[in-house]
């Protein structure tokens, strides 16, 4: 029993941190199941997107002082919430442009893709470097989030709980967004047969543009909730980046559910051996990548492909 | 390079004709794809400085981190290194010759250090190599250093394995180790919190013998090891170490934890309100690792070997030096990397005067021999190179969190500070073997 009750809080932390690697990969799930092909610049937008809302917390406009101070006379809280509405439609906005150039790539070997992104990921990096410096920095968070509550003998980060339920609502929106409206059914539609919807006359083009600044925006969401948790640097993208990929081929490619399932697992694998074993921590989730995958490559919830068949 | 002996093993040149009319034309096709500039970049380094009647440039490998784990930090020393060599080229040179350094990111990655050493010596035919930050990195390039005889500095990495069982001939470091922090503050730590110890290290070599020295002296003198938690590099959630330590409830928490790890972790425990209970330790606190950071997040005591307030001669000169020469860098005063980074290469330049030629046998005894007065290197103790372990014998500061501030960037109070002697490493002269010259590759740049 004591046991038990000493694992239950390993438990709840590894739901909690489950949950949000869910998060992370959420938009990379979507640009791999609708476009077929692999973001490596996921991890790049998730830290502009941890930039941007720096920047719209605490901006530094040099050439208009009077405006910096009025702004930030408005609370902590209000700017945050605005840095959560604008990082995502900024850094979505520059997903456009990039979905603009991979263009060229669609129809050809996936590795022009790839490369495409890969680079991308060079420059959004070396740009961070460029604008904000290489040095570490925090994002400054409301009262209401921030502090830590004790529940029996262990003290907890409110911020956790906050960052774990907001990835349990975003998840929640992007699954009433795919299953209950018209504009997810042309997406899920567009993962299943491009040609057939083409055919009916949906704009597939538009529908990559509209699904990437999607993904993207995601991933820089993402970025703005785990900032205070790894703290934000210019190659803070790489931690997201590999699980991130490492989750969707777990649940499934082009799986919601796989994707948030997968992201559990890796977040208790990882939670629990990081208190029982913990020199394993981070090893631990590739191993249950390597276990589950030898059993079942298509992973947990990825569909039969037809050379299976 | 004219080679005394040799031992680099480079392939023979092929010098056919048609191999030279081949590369010729690809020259001549890359200057018409690009502009006639790029055409001569090798002969400007190679040839140009004869035509000129200039001597041969003196030429510097850094192998300094630019990515990974270590990345502010191997940015850091780096910085340190130029205005060194820039103060030196500004005097005329080292014999008259002008110093040129080539970067080259090691990546915070032994294999990487590897390739980037040995690319280094054979391709760019640098003289010298400096920097590391990370121990397996540091071991990586000091073993491809001692295959060729090229002189390594190892900057900033503090492993005790460094000047122990991984030392070599060729290999001088630079900054104290794990042991001599531990020795600065664990016991220290244990007469003013108790004796329940519990220690997260970073799962690679620098982490291993950092917390084994802790754990001997924390044993040595009545102490308990709790537990021991290995926290793999690159980790970026401490949450279930936080929960682990919040039931083991431990007196003291000694952390060998560096780069962007304790970044992170510092935050998190600012998060769970632990930086005020139990009490912290960080053996060594790297200043890029915790600049920027904020108060709370700069919590327990640690040690470090230079801080930019110390109220000694030079200090403020070598802060404005800093300043003046990198004024848009985000760090606005040097910390311990850049001023290990500067001073291995400032005493490495220094070391190629006194001997006279560029031999590195010749430079290897100076620099066996050398002795840095305390004014000379901005410390409150004379320092010296320990000839058996070929690691600078230094002062050892041990700090805190400024809480009276008398600037913004004045966030370390020092608590104490302890002379050479007083920090020695007891196992590194037993353990670290030292090639002999002979079996050292020698050779002349």
């Amino acid at each position: 029993m004591d046991f038990l009750l000493n694992l239950l809080p390993y438990v709840v932390n590894g739901i909690s941190l489950g949950l949000l690697f869910a998060l992370i990969a959420l938009g990379f799930m979507l640009i791999v199941g609708v476009m077929e092909t692999i973001n490596l610049a996921h991890g790049s937008l998730f830290a502009l997107g941890m930039y941007v809302a720096l920047f719209v917390i605490t901006p530094q406009f040099g050439w208009f002082p009077e405006l910096q101070q009025a702004y930030l006379a408005l609370p902590l809280g209000a700017r945050y919430v605005i840095a959560l509405a604008l990082a995502p439609v900024f850094v979505g906005t520059f997903g456009m442009l990039l979905e603009l150039a991979m263009r060229r790539t669609y129809g050809k070997d996936p590795l022009y893709g790839l490369l495409l992104t890969f680079g991308a990921a060079l420059v959004i990096e070396e740009l961070i470097r460029l604008i904000w410096g290489s040095t570490e920095k925090q994002l400054p968070l409301p009262d209401a989030i921030s502090g830590a509550v004790r529940l029996g003998d262990l003290v907890y980060s409110n911020y956790r709980f906050y960052a774990s339920a907001f990835a349990a609502l975003m998840i929640a929106l992007l699954w009433l967004f795919l299953e209950k409206t018209p504009y997810g059914a042309i997406i899920k539609a567009g993962a299943h047969d491009s040609e057939m919807v083409r055919a009916l006359g949906i704009d597939l083009t538009r529908l990559r543009l509209f699904v990437f600044a999607l993904g993207v925006a995601l991933a820089a969401i993402a970025g703005v909730i785990m900032a205070p948790i790894w703290g934000i640097r210019p190659q803070v993208g790489v931690d997201a980046v590999v699980p991130a990929f490492l989750i969707i081929v777990l649940g499934g490619v082009g799986s919601l559910w796989g994707a948030v399932l997968a992201g559990l697992m890796v977040g208790l694998v990882v939670g629990l051996t990081g208190a029982f074993a913990s020199a394993w921590s981070l090893l631990s989730m590739y191993l249950l990548f390597i276990a589950v995958v030898t059993f079942r490559a298509r992973g947990l919830f990825g569909r039969k492909s037809v050379l299976d068949a | 390079m004219s080679a005394i002996d040799n031992e680099r093993n480079e392939p023979p040149i092929d010098t056919s004709r048609r191999r030279i009319l081949k590369v010729s034309a690809l020259a001549l096709a890359t200057a018409g794809a690009y502009g006639v500039a790029p055409f001569f970049g090798p002969w400007k380094h190679n040839h140009a400085w004869s035509q000129a009647g200039q001597k041969k440039p003196l030429v510097l490998g850094l192998t300094m981190d630019a990515s990974g784990q270590y990345a502010a930090s191997g940015m850091d020393e780096r910085l340190g290194a130029m205005l060194a060599i820039k103060e030196i080229n500004a005097k005329g040179g080292v014999l008259g010759r002008p110093i040129e350094a080539i970067h080259m990111d090691s990546e915070t990655t032994p294999a990487t250090g590897s390739r980037v050493a040995e690319r280094l010596i054979t391709r760019n035919e640098a003289a010298f190599l400096i920097g590391a930050l990370h121990s397996g990195v540091a071991n990586a390039i000091s073993q491809v250093a001692q295959k060729y005889g090229c002189i390594f500095l190892n900057t900033n990495s503090s492993s005790p394995t460094e000047a122990g069982k991984d030392c070599h001939r060729v290999k001088f470091v630079w900054d104290g180790n794990g042991t001599n922090f531990a020795l600065a503050i664990v016991k220290n730590a244990m007469a003013v919190n108790g004796k329940n110890w519990v220690l997260l290290t970073n799962d690679y070599v620098w982490g291993h013998q950092t917390s084994k020295a802790t754990r001997t002296i924390v044993e040595a003198n009545g102490g308990k090891i709790v537990e021991e938690l290995m926290v793999p590099q690159n980790t970026r959630d401490f949450s279930s170490y936080l929960l682990k330590i919040q039931q083991i409830k431990p007196n003291v928490v000694a952390a060998a934890i560096g780069g962007d790890d304790i970044k992170a972790l510092r935050q998190q425990v600012v998060q769970v309100k632990l930086n005020k209970s139990p009490a912290w330790i960080n053996n060594q606190q790297d200043w890029p690792d915790v600049y920027g950071l904020g108060p709370d997040a700069i919590f327990g005591v640690f040690g470090t070997n230079w801080y930019y307030r110390l109220d000694l001669p030079g200090v403020k000169e070598f802060v404005a030096a800093y300043q003046t020469t990198y004024p848009g860098v985000q760090i606005r005063v040097p910390g311990n990397t850049y001023y290990n980074g500067y001073m291995a290469t400032r005493e490495l330049l220094r070391a190629v005067e006194r001997a006279g030629t560029t031999n590195n046998i010749k430079v290897i005894k100076e620099l066996e021999a050398l002795k840095v007065s305390a004014r000379d290197r901005m410390q409150d103790f004379d320092a010296y190179m320990n000839p058996a372990t070929h690691q600078l014998q230094q002062t050892i500061y041990m700090a805190t969190y400024n809480d009276a501030p008398a600037e913004k960037d004045d966030i370390f109070r020092i608590l104490a500070k302890l002379p050479p002697k007083d920090v020695e490493d007891p196992e590194a002269p037993t353990t670290c073997k030292l090639e002999s010259y002979d079996a050292t590759p020698s050779y002349e740049m």
